[in-house]
């Protein structure tokens, strides 16, 4: 299993893999730790939410994808 | 023994025909409890000031009463005032003093707030609440009703209260001459520095009718003026404007605020002041014959210390600020104090007065020590078995104030007693504590705005 991810350290543009198998782009970090703002770019569970903008909670941010 | 004060109590506490009030009002826990339902939850109070949360997502923790309040500004510029409380659990959401934030984050769970005060992350909000939560109802508490007064953010949790200028009826004039610039130009002021913050061991109400109008504890204050620390070198302030000044105690009793001032003689002329330096002395003179052109009878006021019901104090001259006593249980009182400057002063003259405010003011400032001492050992000498069965004394002065003030052509609202020639008195005192007993019986604001009724007498 991947490492926890420390959100502090999550730059905007940087790619995330998320609990329930989508992926997403850092749109703006609040640096709370907790919370970052995205735009989805894949959800096979849910197609719709691709492009859309979301804010996603720590505990679903499984990975980083891209440095 | 616990002891539960009926509202037709506070008459026999706070005796004004007589001039006396119990020292149970300051010591009794019950009572301070009361105090932060019947005062805190109804009373208009000071939060911050515009200049503190200048750009969106500024945020200042201030305080109403014993309660957090988060006051920011939101992503389109609008300020708001929020309780610091978390709608999921109650954890304090926000726990820095001030900052800037694009969300107000819960540490405990998560839940997560915009700047407008919306719910707008709920971990798991899918999975766990199956997004059935109706986010739109959790929001932050919002204060029913708020105003930006030239820059003073004030606010009240009760939705019934009048409006602000209401509240503040008369007295302000003397509200005017702390947020207006020195040259008389509108709410031409902004907050310099840090807030200074710090605990004295006292009940909130000593400081409050300190700045009143207790001009009879000048004697507290020698040693500075033994010292002169003013901005001119001798005393603790510029005194020489004050030639042939009359000294007035104004109160409005049917409000709960007072304020001692000076007026200056009907022909006065500007006079040289904040002699330590010529730069900040050119400046101060300037603006004083400005503010003499555009407020012509009224520029001679010379406001003093005073005092807006229940916990806001301030001195609009010298040293210019603001002071809150946020009340931390019948013994505490966590003192704020903001200072003030005019937003287009040059920065030196900024810099001399932050000098000038340390000197006098603060937990440091070698007047307001003077001060602090007096409250936290008057307070602790009254909190015995055997002390707080006697009342103290604010008889001074009592039966000689007038309600048609007039000098030179210049009337003043309020109850004034001229104490010139006294030196000193109590008015403002016993209003304060006549409008505290009114706001502790009354059942609400229809009872509470008494001055509906044409009452404004003096006491
Ligand atoms: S107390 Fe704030 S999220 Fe639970
Ligand atoms: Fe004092």
């Amino acid at each position: 299993m991947a490492d926890i991810v420390n959100l502090f350290e999550v730059e905007p543009g940087q790619t995330v893999r998320l609990h329930g198998n989508a992926t997403a782009e850092v749109v703006s970090n609040p640096r709370d730790g907790v919370w970052l703002f995205v735009r989805y770019l894949t959800s096979p569970d849910d197609p719709d939410q691709v492009g859309a903008e979301d804010m996603v909670f720590a505990q679903d941010v499984l990975e980083l994808v891209t440095d | 023994m616990a002891i539960t004060f009926q509202p037709s109590a506070y008459s026999g506490l706070v005796d004004q025909d007589n001039g006396m009030v119990s020292r149970e009002i300051f010591v009794n826990a019950d009572i301070y409890a009361e105090e932060q339902e019947r005062i805190f939850t109804r009373a208009w109070l000071f939060v911050g000031h515009e200049s503190q949360v200048a750009k969106p997502g500024d945020f200042f923790v201030s305080s109403m009463g014993e309660e957090s309040v988060i006051l920011c500004r939101d992503r389109q510029g609008e300020i708001h005032v929020f309780l610091n409380s978390c709608m999921h659990r109650g954890m304090k959401v926000c726990r820095y003093d001030e900052g800037n934030t694009p969300i107000f984050t819960c540490p405990y769970h998560g839940w997560s707030f915009a700047t407008d005060g919306a719910l707008v992350g709920v971990p798991f909000y899918k999975d766990a609440y199956h997004e059935e939560l109706d986010k739109s109802q959790w929001s932050l508490i919002r204060v029913p009703k708020m105003v930006n007064y030239k820059g003073g953010i004030w606010a009240t949790w009760d939705p019934n209260a009048p409006d602000f200028l209401d509240y503040i009826g008369g007295f302000k004039t003397y509200l005017d001459i702390l947020f207006d610039g020195w040259d008389g130009s509108e709410g031409g002021t902004e907050i310099i520095g840090g807030i200074e913050k710090w605990m004295v061991p006292s009940n909130w109400k000593f400081p409050a009718e300190n700045f009143i109008g207790d001009r009879y504890h000048n004697i507290s204050h020698r040693s500075v003026d033994l010292v002169g620390i003013g901005p001119s070198g001798q005393g603790r302030r510029d005194n020489s404007e004050r030639e042939g000044a009359k000294s007035l105690d104004v109160s409005f009793p049917e409000r709960g605020h007072g304020t001692v001032m000076f007026l200056r003689p009907e022909h006065a002329q500007p006079v040289p002041s904040y002699q330590n330096d010529p730069i900040v002395a050119d400046y101060f003179y300037q603006c004083e014959i400005a503010r003499k052109e555009r407020q012509g009878q009224l520029w001679r006021i010379l406001a003093g210390p005073g005092t807006i019901f229940p916990n806001m104090s301030f001195l609009p001259r010298q040293p210019r600020s603001i002071a809150v006593w946020h009340p931390r249980g019948p013994d505490q009182t966590e003192v704020w104090r903001w200072f003030l400057v005019d937003r287009s002063a040059p920065p030196e003259v900024k810099e001399f007065l932050r000098q000038y405010y340390i000197r006098y003011s603060g937990p440091a400032g070698l007047t307001e020590q003077d001060d602090m001492e007096n409250w936290n050992y008057a307070h602790s000498a009254s909190r015995g078995a055997m002390a707080r069965r006697h009342h103290y004394n604010y008889q001074m002065g009592m039966g000689y104030a007038v309600t048609d003030f007039e000098d030179g052509g210049l009337k003043l609202d309020g109850t004034v007693l001229d104490t010139t020639k006294a030196r000193a008195g109590e008015q403002n005192q016993r209003g304060f504590y006549s409008r505290w007993r009114e706001f502790m019986a009354a059942r609400d604001w229809d009872e509470l705005a008494t001055w509906r009724n044409g009452n404004g007498s003096a006491c």
